[in-house]
């Protein structure tokens, strides 16, 4: 089975969040609102299920691709300078 | 592997991302900040990859050797995380692990460390975080002065010894009790 890409995805999502909205210019309390609500509903990728691919660029230069990795576990942190 | 999302708690010394370049800036300071010894990534401005994985809260994803998710969690915890790799390489590095999902808020960790994020985006993260959630910023803050006494406990990189966690609930337990004894002596005058 091929592994789906993050991409692919982000297209079937029901209602991405646009990128305007997603770059938010204040924390408001409706973020933490839907923090909460993502955690409940437990949004992520269900555990079993392949991980979707991406290739992003490296800060320090060049990209990464996911699925290069495959044959060692890997831990995926998203985090904010903020 | 890290992957820079958006900014979480935006000020004037840290506002949203407009360009790519600018994001890619911001992930080379945010890897030396913070001293990270593993790749950091960066998003693209619309969040694919942060929405696609659900548009968490600082999680982390534990990626089995066969490329399956073995375990996510919310706010990220590390001694929680640390349980869920020793799990993951004890199997051989294959299946579910702690199962699968870690949902609870592990606030105390984000409290004690999130003065530093905090601090990048004054004076407007402060005002922001404290009217979206009253008195969140200012625990943020105190906690982080705390940091020293309470880092031991909340910070740590893995689960607390039983004994400490007896030795833990034991104290709690002896403190409720005299709690209780000083109410009813109160309560009898």
């Amino acid at each position: 089975m091929a592994t789906p890409t993050a991409a692919q995805r982000y297209a079937q999502l029901s209602g991405p969040i646009e990128r305007e909205e997603y770059n938010f210019r204040h924390f408001r309390t409706k973020h933490l609102l839907k923090d909460a609500q993502a955690t409940i509903r437990g949004n992520g990728i269900r555990p079993g299920e392949l991980a979707p691919d991406f290739e992003l660029l490296r800060s320090d230069g060049g990209t990464l691709r996911l699925s290069e990795l495959r044959g060692r576990p890997v831990l995926l942190h998203f985090g904010s300078r903020t | 592997m890290d992957v820079l999302i958006r900014q979480a708690h935006p000020g004037p010394d840290a506002p949203p991302y407009d360009s790519l370049a600018e994001k890619l800036r911001d992930a080379e300071r945010y890897r030396h900040e913070e001293g990270i010894p593993w790749p950091v990534l960066v998003d693209d401005l619309d969040g694919t990859v942060h929405q696609a994985y659900g548009g968490l809260a600082d999680p982390s994803y534990l990626i089995d050797v066969d490329g399956r998710v073995a375990f996510y969690e919310l706010w990220t915890h590390a001694p929680t995380l640390h349980r869920a790799i020793r799990e993951l390489l004890a199997r051989g590095g294959r299946g579910v692990v702690l199962g699968g999902i870690d949902r609870r808020p592990h606030l105390l960790p984000a409290l004690t460390a999130g003065w530093r994020a905090l601090e990048r985006g004054l004076p407007q993260s402060y005002l922001d975080l404290e009217t979206a959630s009253p008195g969140a910023a200012t625990v943020t803050w105190l906690f982080g002065k705390l940091r020293p006494v309470l880092a031991p406990l909340t910070l740590r990189a893995t689960p607390l010894p039983r004994s400490a966690r007896l030795a833990l609930a034991a104290g709690a337990t002896a403190l409720a009790g005299l709690a209780a004894f000083g109410i009813r002596r109160a309560m009898k005058r």
